[in-house]
């Protein structure tokens, strides 16, 4: 124990009007005491009770100045209310430091009784793991700590953990930080914390990785890149155990764009694109979402018995039927269309009606518009081809970090993504199959993902299940957001470990903070980048904490560093995507191989290449083409007019 | 009112389980009557100036005592034995030391308890318990001040007593000081009472009571008419049992609007050290720059330097 630890900093007083209670008390200091708010402190009694000396924690959550003064008056007489005469005063008023704390632990716990009078000293290394109830978790044969920051008082330093099993379940699980934008707390706290899991999650807790989905330009991009740190960062890394390394396994999805050159990311520098994959889905993995993309007032009771009777019988299946000109094996939105166009036109040719089993041509004509939306509004995504390029679902690799690039999507996009990867998670860590027996999933914004109000969205019940259910699964949600008040309630109330950057005050008045001092409301307006307020299942108050910047680049560094690649023409997009493959690719014969072919045809042998990844490349690319056939060239009819007009007559008769 | 008191009375009622005791008795330095010495004026040889006239302080005022030092006291009657009150005297004096524009406690201060009684007049049992009882008893009837029996005259005798210990205790302090202490001393009062203390260039006494004036006829008129700044010719008080001492009055607050005596104090010093005008002047430069901070709340804050207050503050503190 450090001998600033041991030394006594203050006494515990009460008073009739300001009583200690079992809960909170209250010291004094001298007034150039290390104490401030957040201070974590040690009280030891001086009479025993029932043959133990009583020690108790406490947290310091307010503090009080006064002097002897009776009121301000007699300061402004006695300067002739010039401000400047105070420091001509021989001798400084007598000046009382009082402090009010709230008590983390009182040992022995039983009977609890009011803090009694005693000396107070700056709680140590080991106080502060008694003091936050981390000694249960931290013992060496049960060891489930993960590092979250160090805890900082006068000369000391103490490092502060979360238990594994409070934070990645199954005893509870989920984090949700809040604080202002622009200091990128947020982001680096996570980042942090995610190096932190993935270095001293425990062995026998099985494997963690993470997804995080980037919400914001180029927040999580460079993951795995060095970022900037100074000395007292290396030094707190080294003192937490984690190494002062960008995340060494890091693999990045994105869609493409719209036009389908280059993948939508800010992270489309060239020399990035080794861990760079498209994310694209077919048909058949957007069809189990539809719900995610359908509006309700749009898709209504009929439309909705429609689109079951295509998953059930028309999608993936052979299908026949007397109005249809050909059998229909529907495996992409190509597949979709061509079938609805042959229904559409078999049911107008035949005559038959306004139904064709039992489904009105109206919902028909609905369903079909609807869904051909689908490929256009979430271009980029998803292909009409069906071409799929997914997450590894069932390989996904212990402490391996998965970034799915959504900033630059279109919301629904983004909505169809965040339901689809969170849904395929639940089903693979269902049935155990994932490949690793853990995943935290980041998601930031989440005041626009699962608000408070507003209407009840896909995304946001998808939210609430991971936020009550995934602690059994092992799918843990790291949120993320600004305004914690405007999150659904069951979201937050749900996380079992909170962080908090610099807060909004306005945000502070709201009924969520009214447990919080003004003090603390104070600090955390007033919190510099680097700290936060952690709320943990152990912790019996809020503690703040200091934690290094993270080791990986932060994304406005990366996005000087590695300059997105910008618009580029279709032969250097495909000769970038296939030197992926195969680094002896040249643009020459990329240019040599796509002359004569229009964009979606070389775009579909990209894609069908880079889906395929071949032992050869260049000859599976240019066979796509020799699959292509050419279009004929239709005979233009030549139009006769049924008679000549005359050209005096305007009006054609 | 305060533990010990009660504890002191539940000490002796286990010894006079049948005598009745006081609940809340006020302090007598509050009520009793005749202790205060009546109004007077008095003649004082000139050490400086043919007749008495005021003298401008020049120069910057300039804070210079390293520590103050005042006594406080407490007294209650406790108990009646009979129609005699047996009073409950409380003492205390501490010495304050500037460090760095902070008061601090310059070694133990003194605190001091005891029954003041005048025995002779308390029967056997009173007398018996008292010698029985674990605090100090005080005979009143030792100083031999007067031999009424008035009840009144008796708690004033015991009222002197308390003031003997509480002076006592002052002058043991200050004369540690001067003997150990490191720099100039302002005593609350007079310094006289210790022949150490008033020969010693170290103290300073800063009297800021005026019962007695040391000023008669025009001598007086320019006394209550010294502006801010402004002090006498410097005088000497003579006492047949106190030290000869070199004196002066000072004006520490601009008094328009208030009485003559408002911001009046008499300063005390040692008459033997150096040049008696220059070390008036240095003296009252050290007095002045004591005005700030005030010492309110304190009522008597016109003439009471923060320091004193401070020492005040601290002995309630503790008693």
């Amino acid at each position: 124990m450090s001998p600033a630890a041991e030394r006594v900093l203050g006494r515990v007083v009460a008073t009739e009007k300001r009583p200690n209670t079992p809960h909170e008390f209250h010291f004094w200091t001298a007034i150039d005491s290390p104490i401030g708010i957040g201070t974590i402190v040690r009280v030891d009694a001086e009479i025993p009770v029932a043959g133990q000396m009583v020690r108790v924690y406490g947290v310091v959550v307010e503090g009080f100045s006064y002097t002897d003064l009776q009121s301000p008056i007699h300061d402004v007489l006695g300067h002739d209310g010039s401000p400047a005469g105070a420091s001509l005063a021989a001798t400084q008023r007598a000046e009382i430091r009082l402090y009010t704390a709230h008590v983390l632990r009182q040992l022995p716990e039983e009977p609890l009784q009011p803090v009694p009078m005693g000396k107070v000293a700056l709680a140590s290394d080991e106080d502060v793991a008694v003091a936050l109830r981390m000694d249960t978790y931290l013992a060496a044969e049960a060891r489930t700590a993960i590092p979250v920051g160090i805890y900082r008082a006068g000369a000391m330093e103490a490092p502060i953990y979360l238990d594994a099993d409070f934070l990645l379940g199954p005893e509870a699980a989920h984090l949700n930080i809040t604080g202002v934008s622009g200091l990128a707390t947020k982001t680096s706290a996570v980042e942090w914390l995610l190096a932190s899991i993935f270095a001293h999650f425990p062995e026998q807790k099985g494997s963690v990785a993470a997804i995080c989905f980037n919400v914001k330009g180029p927040d999580l991009l460079f993951l795995d890149q060095p970022g900037k740190l100074d000395e007292s960062d290396r030094e707190m890394y080294e003192k937490l155990g984690v190494r002062s390394e960008p995340f060494d396994k890091v693999e990045y999805f994105a869609p493409y764009t719209p036009k389908g050159f280059t993948l939508n990311t800010l992270r489309s520098n060239e020399a990035l694109a080794g861990n760079m994959r498209p994310l694209t889905w077919g048909l058949n993995e957007v069809m189990q979402f539809a719900e995610v993309l359908l509006n309700k007032d749009d898709v209504d009771a009929k439309a909705d018995a429609f689109i079951d009777f295509l998953q059930e019988r028309v999608i993936n299946r052979e299908f026949t039927d007397p109005v249809l000109s050909t059998t229909h094996r529907v495996r992409s939105f190509g597949d979709l269309e061509a079938f609805f166009r042959d229904l559409l036109r078999g049911v107008e040719d035949r005559g038959s009606g306004e139904y064709w089993r039992t489904h009105h041509v109206a919902t028909i004509r609905k369903v079909r518009n609807r869904l051909s939306n689908i490929s256009t509004r979430c271009a980029g995504l998803v292909t009409d081809e069906g071409v799929v390029s997914d997450l590894p679902f069932g390989s996904f690799a212990d402490r391996t970090v998965y970034v799915v690039d959504v900033a630059s999507l279109e919301e629904d996009t983004q909505d169809l993504i965040f339901a689809r990867v969170v849904s395929k998670l639940r089903e693979h860590l269902e049935r155990r199959d994932l490949g690793v027996s853990h995943v935290v999933v980041f998601v930031d914004e989440l005041n626009k993902y699962a608000p408070g109000d507003g209407p009840e969205t896909y995304v946001r019940k998808m939210l609430l299940d991971i936020a009550e259910r995934g602690r059994y699964l092992g799918l843990v949600l790291f949120s993320a957001q600004q305004f914690r008040s405007q999150v659904h309630r069951r979201v937050v109330g749900n996380s079992g470990t909170s962080l908090y950057g610099r807060m909004d005050m306005d945000e502070l008045a709201t009924p969520g903070y009214a447990v919080l001092s003004a003090a603390t409301k104070t600090k955390l307006a007033t919190l510099e980048k680097g700290h936060l307020m952690v709320r943990h299942p152990h912790f019996a108050q809020p503690i703040f904490v200091r934690f290094p910047r993270p080791a990986a680049m932060r994304g406005r560094d990366g996005a000087e560093r590695f300059p997105p690649a910008g618009d580029i023409a279709l032969d250097v997009a495909v000769l970038r995507s296939l030197r992926q493959l195969d680094g002896s690719v040249s643009l020459d014969w990329v240019k040599r191989t796509i002359t004569g072919h229009d964009e979606g045809q070389v775009i579909r042998a990209r894609n069908a290449t880079l889906q395929a990844r071949p032992e050869r490349v260049q000859p599976f690319f240019e066979a796509q083409f020799r699959r292509i056939v050419p279009p004929e060239a239709t005979p233009r009819a030549t139009t006769v007019p049924i008679r000549s007009l005359p050209g005096d007559d305007p009006y054609g008769f | 009112m305060d533990a010990g008191f009660h504890n002191l009375q539940r000490q002796l009622a286990a010894l006079l389980p049948g005598e009745t005791w006081l609940e809340s008795s006020p302090p007598l330095e509050l009520t009793s009557m005749g202790v205060d010495e009546a109004p007077r004026l008095i003649s004082a040889t000139l050490l400086e100036d043919r007749t008495l006239r005021a003298h401008t302080i020049a120069g910057d005022v300039e804070p210079h005592f390293a520590a103050f030092l005042d006594g406080t006291q407490r007294s209650r009657v406790i108990a009646h034995a009979g129609e005699v009150p047996i009073v409950h005297g409380v003492i205390a004096a501490v010495v304050r030391q500037r460090v760095e524009r902070r008061l601090g406690t310059w070694r133990a201060p003194i605190v001091r308890g005891a029954l003041y009684a005048p025995l002779g007049l308390l029967g056997d049992v009173w007398r018996d318990a008292l010698r029985r009882s674990r605090i100090d008893v005080v005979d009143t009837l030792d100083a031999k001040q007067g031999d009424s029996q008035h009840p009144f005259a008796l708690q004033d005798a015991a009222i002197h007593a308390i003031q003997r210990a509480r002076e006592a205790a002052e002058r043991e302090l200050a004369e540690a000081w001067c003997a150990a202490g490191d720099g100039d001393l302002f005593l609350d009062g007079s310094v006289t009472g210790s022949d150490a203390v008033a020969t010693s260039s170290r103290a300073v006494g800063v009297v800021k009571t005026h019962r007695t004036l040391y000023a008669e006829g025009d001598a007086l008129r320019t006394v209550l008419r010294l502006h801010r700044a402004e002090r006498s010719s410097i005088f000497r008080i003579t006492s047949p049992r106190r030290t000869p001492v070199a004196s002066w009055y000072l004006r520490v607050r601009d008094p328009r609007g208030h009485d003559p005596l408002w911001g009046l104090v008499r300063v005390e010093v040692a008459e033997a050290h150096g040049n008696l005008p220059q070390r008036a002047d240095d003296v009252s430069r050290w007095v002045l720059a004591e005005a700030l901070p005030l010492a309110v709340p304190d009522g008597r804050w016109d003439k009471m330097m923060y320091g004193i207050r401070d020492c005040e503050e601290f002995l309630r503190a503790i008693q």
